[in-house]
């Protein structure tokens, strides 16, 4: 397997950034009305591609 | 795409229709705030001789076809509207969340245009993704975990009359 280049401590720094990214992306769309909520519909693009 | 349109009509349909449906899925977890995205709405319902003359109501209102893929596992039936490739998941079994009345007494009611939905609970359409295994079921777990702990954090700051996220 391909090694990434980065240290335990770099690879951890990484984990908890993406984790605060995704949880402050939660908290934006629960403080939304939850018909607000739904541009998640992935409309179908020819035979195997879609898009949102 | 914004599903609210979508979901409306399908709302309409279902009322119309007196068809008891539950939204479940990844449709079902954007509502309850899941960054996360599908290509179908999920619906969990009870196979019976009404309810599936229901459900080609409901298809004759969408103007949808009634498909029924080969998977014997979740009863599936299939709405597909050829027009805009418009795709509802209607299963009458659901792996780890056990009966349709146990997902119902836990489902919220939501208004969507005017008109009821039932939608999942977050455990639930958590524990359907963990059974099912799959590995696009997988790849959301984690989003869907963060987004219930975020829930509770909410819930519980708004209990105590503290900001949210703090």
């Amino acid at each position: 397997m391909k090694r990434s280049g980065l240290n335990k401590a770099e690879r951890e720094a990484l984990r908890k950034e993406s984790e605060r990214a995704l949880r402050e992306l939660i908290r934006k769309r629960l403080a939304l009305p939850v018909e607000k909520r739904l541009n998640c519909l992935r409309k179908k693009v020819g035979l195997r591609a879609t898009c949102l | 795409m914004d599903a609210q349109p979508v979901l409306a009509v399908l709302a309409r349909a279902l009322e119309e229709a007196r068809l008891e449906a539950i939204l479940i899925g990844n449709m079902a977890a954007a509502l309850h705030g899941a960054p996360v995205s599908t290509v179908d709405v999920d619906f969990f319902f009870r196979k019976t001789r009404g309810n599936l003359k229901k459900l080609k109501e409901v298809a004759g209102t969408l103007r949808a076809s009634i498909l029924r893929p080969y998977y014997p596992a979740s009863g599936l039936f299939r709405l597909q509207r050829d027009e805009d490739a418009l795709q509802v998941d209607f299963m009458s079994a659901i792996d780890g969340v056990g009966s349709f009345e146990r997902v119902r007494s836990r489902a919220k009611r939501l208004a969507m245009g005017g008109h009821e939905l039932l939608v999942a609970d977050l455990e639930d359409i958590i524990a359907s993704k963990k059974a099912a295994g799959r590995s696009k079921d997988k790849a959301v777990l984690d989003i869907l975990r963060v987004t219930l702990d975020e829930t509770k954090r909410a819930q519980q700051s708004r209990t105590r009359g503290t900001p949210e996220g703090k």
